[in-house]
């Protein structure tokens, strides 16, 4: 692959995600960690787009891990970072100095994930078991959801009443096959039948920006996975096969309702479509899973990629990547996509 | 989570096993694991009467010191600290329990202090070593505990309180006298005469039956006394090998003809309480990787351990409160634990906490406790350490709990795991 690619190298600090401003497309902002995460510092960056391809434009530095990171979506230049310490801590690009102005100290390990900022803690979920992504729906500000290490998407309404289970409301073990009549098994698109798979972590998770009950997620078992929530057991519509290790990122398209991007500890960011084109308008039965098609591969970073985020601007298609190898890299997915004949 | 936690869960992440939890988790062998290379105690005799009666708690204490010096046939000089839990010596026991450490054989470069959890104290010292090797503070360390009630217990034990103290319901409280305060939880709590008798009984025949096995001989470390006999007035050295509260033929009738000792229709006499009693324990501690090099026999590890606060009249419930706090800790449950060491301050308390928690008797203290042996307070903590863990590694067993109720409303819990 050699088209033009945009690169910002983070020197002593091992990015861990990668978000592009919801409000200025030239604004990208990473979270980093210093010796991989393992033990050290953390360092959110603060990167700009322009002539001179990407600077520096702020930098602001921890004493423990960044994870994750998520631009607020009311205030241009605010934004928050996950803490290994635990905390969550909200930057503003104006008024802050080298110090967040607020710092949320709730969780008891490593915060890894957060969707848009909020200005306090409103609700508080148990999940009982390592949760490594959490997320808001974009299309209902009600719906929160989250994957874990116990292999289940969780979906919390907070329309739903107070009960025992905190606005719990689905559950999606993702690695469960479908719930079918007897003596009848899912199958794939290709024809093979599908019986599940073990359980195993997930790692990420993103809501379809289109489909609004649609969400795709990945983890240790390296296949990415998309479930409809309103048939939890109904086992995934789509699923996408390729990467060599586990996938670490998700993100759907801004601009397409098929495709998304997955960052993985093979090194590679992927982009696909879940072939959702090609899906019947009503579940067959049995249920026929899709497999999704990758429609280009991005093999230049040299370590685990950790962070991957699509541009909401411009004609489509722009990516930012990050990765162990202490890059960051900006490009175009249309470049990936192999030569139109 | 430290820096082991992070790279073991991307490792995971990578390999695709899952992330071990529970009892999984404690079993894994790492080279930062707090390991324990040498537990033992001496024998534990009757207050007043013993073997030990004329024995001072240091001299107690010098004589479990030599022991570990023999048994783990480490060199002193490698041994950084020493912590003494120790309850009634006045003045902490500071002064005198330095002096015992060099009398050891520990040479002057080994630093030694004491403190003060009550009924905790032994545990808090291992806890306390344990911590400051996890830290980085020490290398090797030894956990101990030491009680002369003998020489030492009785009523110039707890100090007057100020008029501020006593104007302030709660902490007015703190001094309530245990025996008093059980007495009227037991009543609270309907734990009847018959089922502490039963308790006691148990406690007495396990005890026997060990004693009779020698399963107690691994742990005891004998050392000699000077005894005087009440009745000749003749003092003599002896060597002390065994328990010797430890009563044959202890049954719930025999139990029932006893009087109560703190109220006239109470629940609670000397039959089904604890026993004022004298001994030592201790408790040598390292990380896994430096027992390695060493060539140190592992006899199990710390894993982590909790400690809570309760009303003060209910101190009894402690490890009520901090077993479930330690299990929340190690993520384990209580049907991962094979061996619960429950201090036997009460029956009633003891017998409450298990019930409470769905504990299955046959779990707890099955070589007997407190009420058959005797519970030398700063001793104890130190002494269940060895008890669970020669016991869990005869029976094969890996997870092991050890607890106590302590005085003025607390509570304290640890896992060990055996090797």
């Amino acid at each position: 692959m050699a088209s033009a690619m945009l690169e910002f190298r983070t020197p002593g600090y091992n990015p861990y995600a990668v978000k592009y401003s919801p409000y200025y497309d030239s604004r990208i902002a990473v979270s980093a960690a210093a010796n991989y995460g393992i033990v050290g510092n953390g360092r959110l960056f603060i990167l700009g787009l322009g002539p001179a391809g990407i600077q520096l434009e702020k930098g602001y530095d921890t004493n423990d891990a960044l994870y994750d990171l998520a631009w607020s979506e009311i205030n241009e230049n605010q934004l928050v970072v996950a803490s290994g310490d635990g905390s969550v801590k909200l930057y503003d690009l104006v008024t802050s100095g080298d110090f967040p102005v607020m710092n949320f100290v709730e969780h008891k390990r490593e915060a890894f994930s957060w969707s848009p900022s909020r200005p306090t803690s409103i609700k508080t979920f148990p999940v009982g078991t390592c949760t490594y992504s959490a997320c808001f729906s974009p299309h209902n500000p009600n719906l929160i959801s989250c994957v874990s290490s116990d292999s289940n998407i969780r979906i919390y309404d907070l329309r739903s009443p107070v009960s025992a289970k905190y606005h719990l409301t689905t559950v999606i073990p993702a690695h469960a096959p479908p719930v079918t009549p007897v003596g009848v098994l899912a199958a794939l698109a290709n024809g093979q039948t599908y019986a599940g798979a073990v359980p195993s972590e997930i790692l990420t998770h993103d809501w379809n920006k289109y489909r609004d009950t649609v969400v795709a997620a990945a983890g240790v078992d390296r296949l990415v996975r998309t479930f409809d929530i309103r048939n939890p057991t109904g086992g995934p519509l789509s699923i996408l096969m390729g990467h060599e290790y586990a996938v670490r990122r998700l993100a759907w398209s801004p601009h397409a309702s098929d495709v998304l991007a997955s960052a993985s500890y093979d090194m590679t960011v992927r982009v696909w479509s879940d072939g959702s084109a090609a899906m019947p308008p009503a579940p067959s039965q049995p249920p026929v899973i899709q497999l999704g098609q990758q429609l280009g591969l991005m093999n230049r970073h040299a370590e685990f990629v950790t962070g991957v985020d699509w541009c909401l601007f411009g004609s489509g298609g722009w990516l930012a990547s990050a990765g162990w190898d202490q890059r960051v890299l900006v490009f175009d997915a249309h470049t990936l996509l192999p030569p139109v004949l | 989570m430290g820096a082991i936690d992070r790279l073991q869960q991307i490792g995971n992440q990578i390999s695709g096993g899952a992330t071990p939890k529970g009892r999984a988790k404690l079993l894994e062998k790492n080279p930062d694991d707090i390991v324990v290379t040498c537990a033992l105690r001496t024998a534990i005799t009757k207050g007043g009467k013993g073997a030990f009666k004329d024995t001072f708690a240091s001299d107690l204490l010098a004589g479990a010191l030599k022991g570990i010096l023999e048994r783990s046939k480490i060199k002193p000089e490698l041994v950084e600290d020493i912590v003494v839990g120790t309850v009634l010596a006045p003045g902490g026991g500071a002064t005198e329990m330095r002096a015992a450490s060099l009398v050891a054989g520990f040479p002057v470069t080994t630093a030694v202090r004491t403190l003060n959890r009550q009924c905790s104290s032994g545990l808090q010292a291992c806890v306390d070593v344990a911590n400051a090797i996890r830290s980085g503070m020490i290398e090797i360390g030894i956990g101990a505990g030491v009680e002369s009630m003998s020489t030492q217990y009785g009523p110039g034990a707890v100090s007057e309180f100020s008029e501020l103290l006593e104007s302030h319901p709660e902490a007015a409280n703190c001094k309530v006298p245990m025996g008093v305060l059980s007495e009227q939880m037991a009543k609270d709590r309907n734990i009847t005469r018959a089922q502490q008798d039963a308790f006691a009984a148990a406690s007495f025949q396990k005890a026997v039956a060990a004693q009779k096995a020698g399963l107690f001989k691994e742990e005891i470390y004998p050392i000699k006394a000077k005894y005087t006999d009440p009745k000749t007035g003749e003092t003599k050295e002896v060597l002390v090998d065994k328990d010797d509260g430890i009563r044959e033929g202890v049954t719930v009738e025999s139990l029932a003809k006893i009087r109560p000792a703190f109220a006239k229709d109470g629940t609670i006499h000397a039959g089904n309480a604890s026993q004022v009693s004298d001994g030592a324990a201790a408790v040598l501690l390292m990380k896994r990787s430096t027992a390695e090099k060493l060539g140190q026999p592992i006899l199990g590890k710390f894993v982590a351990a909790s400690i809570v606060g309760v009303p003060p009249l209910l101190m009894g419930i402690g490890p009520w409160k901090a077993i479930p706090k330690v299990f929340e800790l190690t993520g384990i449950t209580k049907d991962d634990v094979d061996i619960f060491e429950i201090n036997e301050a009460f029956a009633s308390q003891c017998l409450w906490c298990a019930n409470e928690l769905g504990i299955p008797a046959e779990k707890i203290n099955p070589k007997g406790g407190a009420i058959a042996f005797g519970h030398p307070l700063g001793c104890t903590g130190a002494r269940q350490v060895s008890t669970l863990l020669y016991e869990l590694r005869r029976r094969g067993q890996k997870i092991g709990v050890t607890s106590m109720c302590i005085g003025t409303g607390m509570g304290m819990a640890a896992v060990w795991v055996a090797e």
